[in-house]
């Protein structure tokens, strides 16, 4: 796997001003940079340079990013990143439903869209198997089903159980609503079942010793879903 | 006649030779002319008593129904309904077809409301009802049936007259030719076309007033959005080209340092400008009806960590503290809208401290009467009792807190989405000085089918 650090990324935005924004700073990060205007480019684009990672505007004239996300989806798992305007959170819960990694709401901080690149290509490089995750004072230990934090095991309910691997083996990574109902319960969930999940969240805080308002694992991304914060 | 009648039985019985017309005694007939006297003048009296007895109701029947007309116009403040309410009940008291006819855009008399079904074609439509009605437009003068012109016309018009204008024309088509009958069909359509009158002129005052009033609203609003907007949108669009500027042309003039903080400078500004922006939006969606919620049962307790990550690049200093109850309530929501109420109101909390003080936030559950507070307290200048409420309006701006960059729109936007949300938000003095801005929202328990026990065996 490419290292994240000359990792070659698409860029994909109709907005010049954004994509010279993007180019100078992520070649500054050292990373080798592609870039297009429009989505029927992107997809060829994706498929000739084989890009480590896309950056993907979602509001493109003519085909939309969402699109452009289907029709790699259909052939890559290539991590894509979506670039939004913040009114839309169907849109975001759309993209990452429909497969993209993680999104960045316009307007950015450079900081934060680079980190959120490098957690997506740090995720392509790890290994799923890996049998004990740690994550600072807490471990999980998937072989075992056995959970331990600050060296003394906690006591989690099998559904408990479930959704913190779930959300802790996509450390980092943002989760949806309707992925993460679909991975711990299974079969097909309405939008309104969303406060099983709260419900849930907040037991599994506790449990961890969570303060809600300053969550040290869980953090809550309003209206779309959950991240397991990387502890650094 | 029947005075006559009841002279017989006496002749016949009581007088001498009984059973017999013939009298013997001529007193007898010096009795019966006082007797008949007697009989003429109180039949004719029952007769006056009975036939003012039926004026008598015919006007209670009046003022039944001019009352009842004058109690709907004054609750009716819609044009429309109040005439069509008139003519109703002018038809239904006097058991006619009723019309009334107002003036259109281009000045031109036409039927607005009519007592019959819009199928058929009305009475009062036709050519000459309406040549009639709009003589008596012009001259402003009762006409028709029962009037002193154009007798000959089966309608009854009656003018819409306040002191200086006419209105309209009220126009009734009466069957009757009972002359008294008309005189007080004449007298109640007068009575009805002066209540419609002053109605219809306190209707047109009112839609003038509010129309007054919008307007100078609109401007006020206009000012206040021109001056809001190229203060709050130049002063950080002046700072993002100075800095940028300054970078371009004299790069190797800075340290570091220097390029650090212009660089600084230009992030800060973006980040107001998107603040300002943001807010514009919102108020442009709450305005505009085009908000809609997306309801969903929200954490509390999660919420506040969000805005209060959401609000730590501009905390500077000020310690926050958090008081929740041990089992933070759930509120049905859109959490999104939710997030930026608080987010607005901690942010003045925020800018309207001093550095190094302490804002609270409080989580209060009212169980008995489903209703949730949040309370954002902080110890800053405080707002004057006297603009309690106008700090919620848009634009509005408190006098002691100018020289706080701001648009007065994030309080109103949270009013906007609060109330939405059917809560209230108020801002009281803090006890140890500040403000408390007070969030009350409606909280009901999520569904009771919630299967967290069935499932939640421990392992």
């Amino acid at each position: 796997m490419t290292a994240p650090q000359g990792a070659r990324i698409l860029i994909v935005d109709d907005e010049p001003q954004i994509r010279k924004l993007l180019k100078v700073t992520l070649q500054a990060h050292q990373f080798e940079i592609h870039e297009c205007a429009d989505g029927e480019e992107a997809v060829i684009q994706a498929s000739i340079v084989h890009p480590d990672l896309i950056v993907l505007d979602l509001g493109l004239p003519g085909m939309s990013g969402m699109d452009v996300l289907q029709r790699i989806r259909e052939w890559s798992q290539v991590p894509v990143i979506v670039l939004t305007a913040k009114e839309r959170e169907e849109d975001k819960i759309a993209a990452l439903d429909g497969g993209a990694d993680d999104y960045v709401t316009k307007p950015f901080g450079m900081g934060e869209l680079v980190a959120r690149i490098r957690v997506a290509l740090r995720h392509v490089a790890k290994t799923t198997d890996e049998p004990v995750l740690r994550f600072g004072s807490l471990t999980i230990d998937l072989a075992q089903r056995q959970v331990d934090l600050d060296g003394s095991p906690v006591k989690l309910t099998p559904t408990e159980y479930e959704m913190l691997k779930v959300l802790a083996t996509h450390a980092g990574k943002i989760i949806t609503q309707r992925q993460l109902l679909q991975q711990v319960w299974g079969g097909h969930h309405h939008e309104s079942d969303s406060h099983y999940l709260r419900v849930y969240v907040g037991h599994l805080r506790k449990k961890l010793q969570e303060d809600p308002t300053r969550p040290r694992f869980i953090q809550t991304e309003p209206g779309i879903g959950y991240r397991f914060l990387l502890q650094d | 006649m029947q005075q006559v009648l009841a002279l017989l039985p006496l002749t016949s019985f009581f007088v001498p030779p009984f059973l017999s017309f013939t009298v013997e005694d001529l007193r007898y007939m010096f009795s019966f002319i006082v007797y008949l006297a007697v009989a003429v003048l109180t039949a004719s009296l029952a007769g006056r008593l009975r036939q003012q007895l039926e004026v008598v109701k015919q006007r209670e029947i009046t003022t039944n129904s001019l009352y009842a007309l004058s109690r709907q116009m004054t609750a009716v403040t819609d044009l429309h309904t109040l005439l069509g309410n008139i003519v109703r009940q002018v038809s239904l008291t006097l058991g006619a077809p009723a019309a009334i006819y107002l003036p259109n855009a281009q000045g031109e008399l036409q039927v607005t409301s009519s007592s019959e079904d819009s199928d058929s074609i009305a009475w009062g439509e036709g050519e000459a009802e309406v040549a009639i009605a709009k003589w008596v437009y012009k001259h402003g003068e009762i006409a028709g049936r029962g009037s002193s012109s154009l007798r000959e016309s089966s309608g009854l018009y009656v003018p819409l007259r306040t002191e200086d204008q006419t209105h309209g024309v009220l126009a009734v088509n009466l069957e009757s030719s009972d002359l008294q009958e008309q005189r007080e069909e004449l007298r109640l359509l007068e009575a009805c076309g002066g209540l419609a009158a002053s109605a219809i002129a306190r209707v047109k005052l009112a839609e003038e007033a509010r129309l007054a009033q919008v307007t100078a609203e609109s401007e006020r609003i206009r000012t206040a959005l021109l001056d809001s907007v190229s203060h709050e949108l130049r002063t950080p669009l002046t700072a993002i080209i100075g800095s940028a500027t300054g970078l371009l042309e004299n790069d190797s003039l800075f340290t570091p340092e220097d390029r650090k903080e212009l660089t600084g400078n230009i992030r800060d500004g973006a980040l107001r400008m998107n603040r300002l922006v943001t807010n514009l939006l919102g108020m442009v969606k709450l305005e505009s009806g085009m908000l809609q919620l997306r309801r969903k049962w929200c954490d509390v307790g999660d919420m506040i960590g969000i805005v209060l990550t959401q609000v730590q690049q501009f905390i500077q200093h000020r310690r926050i503290r958090v008081e929740l109850p041990d089992q933070p309530p759930f509120v049905s929501g859109d959490e999104v809208l939710l997030e930026q109420v608080l987010v607005n109101v901690i942010s003045n909390a925020i800018k309207y401290s001093p550095e190094d003080s302490e804002i609270v936030i409080t989580v209060k559950v009212d169980e008995r009467h489903g209703r949730m507070t949040i309370v954002v307290a902080d110890s800053g200048v405080g707002i004057p009792e006297a603009e309690r409420e106008r700090v919620f309006e848009k634009f509005y701006r408190s006098e002691s807190s100018r020289h706080v960059t701001g648009t007065g729109l994030g309080l109103a936007i949270c009013r906007g989405i609060v109330e939405v949300h059917g809560g209230t938000i108020t801002a009281e003095p803090n006890p140890g000085g500040g403000t408390r801005v007070c969030i009350c929202l409606p909280t009901e328990e999520p569904e009771a089918s919630f299967p967290y026990m069935g499932q939640g065996e421990e392992e």
